[in-house]
């Protein structure tokens, strides 16, 4: 889809499925329950939507659409806080598989996923939530012919629902990537910060993997993910922040104080012009990342998204408390659910001291 | 359309060739060799500052003269009649050569007068002087701040009173760009005491050799002098050279003012943007000793993200102007992001160089970068203050009210004044 219109209409699409989907009650049920997203709704995602196997390339029967396609369907999903395993599953596994140079791996599992009937998820971190492979302690030995894996994976994206999960683990020839089976995990939910996305601890007890590309290769991947990864999730941030850029604007023109709108006041005023600079800023880093994917300049502009789109959110869905006063501070007032959102994900993939060294060295700083 | 730009292009290319040499490819950046001035303002001294604006004023009338002063012009007054397409495809050739610096016209005179005058001036008086403006014969200022009269621009106390077919302008000025160098100047004047503040003012365009304008240089805290103040006592102006209606100056200014928010910091200061390319930048926290300070590294990859977003939020407003879209709250956001992101870097080149900032070692590249230190203020405040684009920002794109304001709606001659 080079064209803007076309963009635009998978975004309304989008925007009109997950508001009468993902509304903010279902949202509150799903993010206390178990599993934290809906099958069903996952369901129509892929069949009316087509949204798993969007950017899957159409050999794996994917749509084979880019970084931009994507990054709409994440904005719509951030500012619906949407509770689905699209994140690790249409991105981090999906990046993955294809960035493994490895076809049998992708046409075995990339089909399924592009169909909905499997979700997946990548679990690289463990007890310090580390996303440098070298730093892995999980192991894999070969046994004959097979290989099998014992460690522990700790904040696992989706880890108790996936069906199937990429694992990062430590061989003679460097950090190499498996794949595993649902069967073959035990897997328990974390308390997260953030309801709207779930995450586990997940444990390998001489689990039977499956190598995916080359072992030693898993630095190269993850490398690699990450940077698409960094992209995605500025898209969700930034839709995340218009969102509440939004409801702080229509909360300062229709809350009256000493007789007037609280957003005739310049200071309330200059904290929405500023979230609006935040908004602005955040959602052109992102779109403009993903227009660079597959160019040189790219791992430095993903980078760069992620560190900008990380500070704006967060910034955007705290002053979006503080624009709404008491009420935003209550349980019942969306405001809470994306400053959860926000912080979660600015740390997500390593926190400001790993995303800050992550562009230098995008950079040769 | 495609194959329109494409032969416009070629056109471009066949005429720069023809008067100007291509820039030498740019050599990879290394500590310590070429110029290290990095500054916002130039403060030349008067003799580099008079050659420099001879060469614009030449390069200008060498473009006119081949069809590519003013693109977007009318033909009738010298123009082409192009699109602002055309623009963006004939600067980007041309960033390709080396070309005098024509700022000195452009910025204020052919971006933000050219434009008011074309829309709001009598016939006789775009017959006069754009042709001129655009052949480089003649620099225009904006005789628009007061002493009394900065954000609240429509507070502008300068006099003008009716004289048989002209009209008598006194007052003050402040921080006119380029007033030393300009042949006309934009001015707006008080020209009905009684009507409410913006209903009373008046726009014209004053020859800056006429008797009774005195201009002085106004030195700011740089140390230079960029700006000046222009007096006016008794300056007669003839009333074919109103620009709109008597008091009905207002919309003069805001066509001025549009276009001077679609002109400050949307490309920047080509040395400065230079400065802060991410190798330079490098090289300074290695020559600084702090290239393994975690503190250090941690705001200079703030400050990369920061430049970075500033850069895409550019491109996507030039992309959209490209296709035929006015950007939205691109422009005005860009501004002050400029002044944000310029300010935090200066602030983290001069902690990085510590003590070498604050004395002079003789070192390159060192204590250079105090201009743009003492630069950094004035990007908050020029070309609308922060608070000012911010309440611009609120009440246009997010529709929150506005303040509600006593002034507007009082007689002028009432409003209390400091």
């Amino acid at each position: 889809m080079t064209d803007d219109t076309e963009l635009d209409d998978l975004r309304d699409a989008l925007r009109d499925f997950l508001s009468a989907r993902s509304g903010e009650e279902e949202v509150r049920k799903l993010m206390e329950s178990e599993p934290r997203f809906d099958p069903a709704v996952w369901a129509q995602l892929a069949d009316q939507l087509r949204l798993p196997g969007l950017a899957i390339p159409e050999q794996y029967g994917g749509d084979g659409f880019g970084l931009v396609e994507l990054g709409v369907v994440m904005e719509e999903m951030g500012r619906a806080l949407l509770c689905a395993p699209y994140f690790s599953t249409a991105v981090l596994a999906v990046q993955a598989l294809l960035l493994a140079d490895d076809q049998d791996a992708c046409a075995r599992y990339l089909p399924d996923i592009a169909a909905g009937r499997v979700t997946a998820t990548l679990a690289v971190t463990e007890r310090e939530g580390s996303w440098d492979p070298a730093r892995v302690a999980t192991e894999a030995r070969e046994q004959a012919g097979r290989w099998v894996l014992t460690g522990r994976k700790t904040f696992v994206l989706d880890g108790t629902t996936a069906d199937l999960v990429l694992v990062v683990a430590r061989t003679a020839a460097g950090p190499a990537l498996f794949a595993v089976d649902r069967a073959d995990l035990r897997r328990r939910p974390m308390t997260t910060l953030d309801g709207t996305r779930a995450q586990a601890v997940v444990d390998l007890d001489a689990a039977p993997a499956v190598l995916v590309g080359q072992p030693g290769a898993a630095s190269r991947i993850v490398s690699g993910v990450l940077d698409v990864a960094s992209v995605a999730l500025a898209a969700e941030q930034s839709g995340g922040a218009r969102k509440c850029l939004e409801d702080s604007a229509e909360y300062a023109r229709t809350r009256y104080q000493f007789g007037r709108p609280i957003g005739s006041f310049q200071a309330v005023k200059h904290t929405c012009a500023d979230m609006l600079a935040d908004v602005e800023l955040a959602e052109a880093t992102a779109r403009e990342a993903a227009r660079l994917h597959d160019t040189p300049g790219f791992p430095a502009a993903a980078a760069a998204a992620h560190v900008y789109c990380s500070r704006a959110y967060l910034s955007v869905a705290m002053e979006n408390i503080q624009v709404h006063g008491g009420i935003g501070f209550t349980w019942e007032h969306p405001a809470h659910l994306y400053f959860r959102r926000a912080k979660s994900s600015q740390l997500l993939l390593g926190g400001p001291a790993a995303y800050h060294e992550r562009l230098l060295d995008r950079l040769g700083i | 359309m495609v194959e329109d730009m494409s032969a416009f292009t070629d056109e471009v290319r066949g005429f720069l060739d023809a008067h100007a040499t291509r820039k030498p490819g740019a050599d990879a950046f290394r500590w310590g060799e070429g110029d290290d001035r990095v500054s916002y303002f130039s403060a030349d001294p008067p003799e580099v500052e008079q050659a420099a604006v001879r060469r614009a004023r030449d390069w200008q009338r060498v473009r006119f003269d081949n069809g590519f002063g003013w693109l977007t012009g009318p033909p009738e007054y010298g123009g082409r009649g192009l699109t602002p397409l055309h623009d963006l495809a004939y600067s980007s050739v041309e960033a390709e050569y080396d070309v005098p610096d024509t700022g000195v016209l452009s910025v204020v005179g052919l971006g933000m007068i050219g434009p008011t005058i074309l829309r709001h001036a009598q016939h006789a008086v775009k017959e006069r002087w754009l042709p001129a403006m655009y052949r480089g014969e003649a620099i225009a200022c904006q005789l628009f701040s007061e002493p009394g009269a900065g954000s609240d621009l429509a507070g502008l106390r300068t006099r003008a009173v009716r004289d048989g077919d002209s009209w008598l302008i006194t007052g003050q000025k402040v921080w006119t760009s380029v007033a030393h160098l300009s042949e006309i100047g934009l001015a707006l004047t008080r020209t009905d005491l009684d009507a409410p503040k913006h209903r009373g003012i008046t726009a014209f365009l004053v020859p800056m050799d006429a008797p009774g304008v005195e201009i002085r240089p106004l030195r700011q805290m740089t140390g230079g002098a960029d700006f000046n103040e222009v007096f006016l006592t008794d300056v007669r102006v003839p009333d074919d050279h109103r620009l709109g209606e008597v008091d009905g100056g207002w919309s003069v200014a805001m066509t001025t003012l549009m276009n001077e928010r679609a002109t400050v910091g949307n490309d920047g200061v080509d040395t400065v943007t230079a400065a802060l390319a991410p190798d330079r930048l490098a090289a300074l926290l290695a020559a600084t000793g702090t290239a393994d300070d975690g503190a250090m590294r941690a705001r200079l990859a703030e400050l990369l993200a920061d430049l970075a977003a500033a850069t895409h939020l550019n491109n996507r407003a030039a992309r959209k102007l490209r296709a035929g879209v006015t950007p939205g709250p691109e422009m005005s956001v860009s501004k002050l992001t400029y002044g944000r992101n310029l300010t935090q870097a200066a602030h983290l080149v001069a902690d990085c160089l510590g003590p070498r900032v604050i004395a002079d070692t003789g070192e390159w590249g060192t204590y250079a970068w105090t201009e743009l230190l003492l630069a950094t203020p004035a990007l908050r405040i020029l070309g609308g203050t922060e608070e000012i684009m911010k309440n611009i920002l609120a009440e246009r794109v997010l529709g929150l009210p506005k303040d509600p304001s006593i002034d507007a709606r009082t007689p002028f001659r009432e409003v209390r004044q400091s």
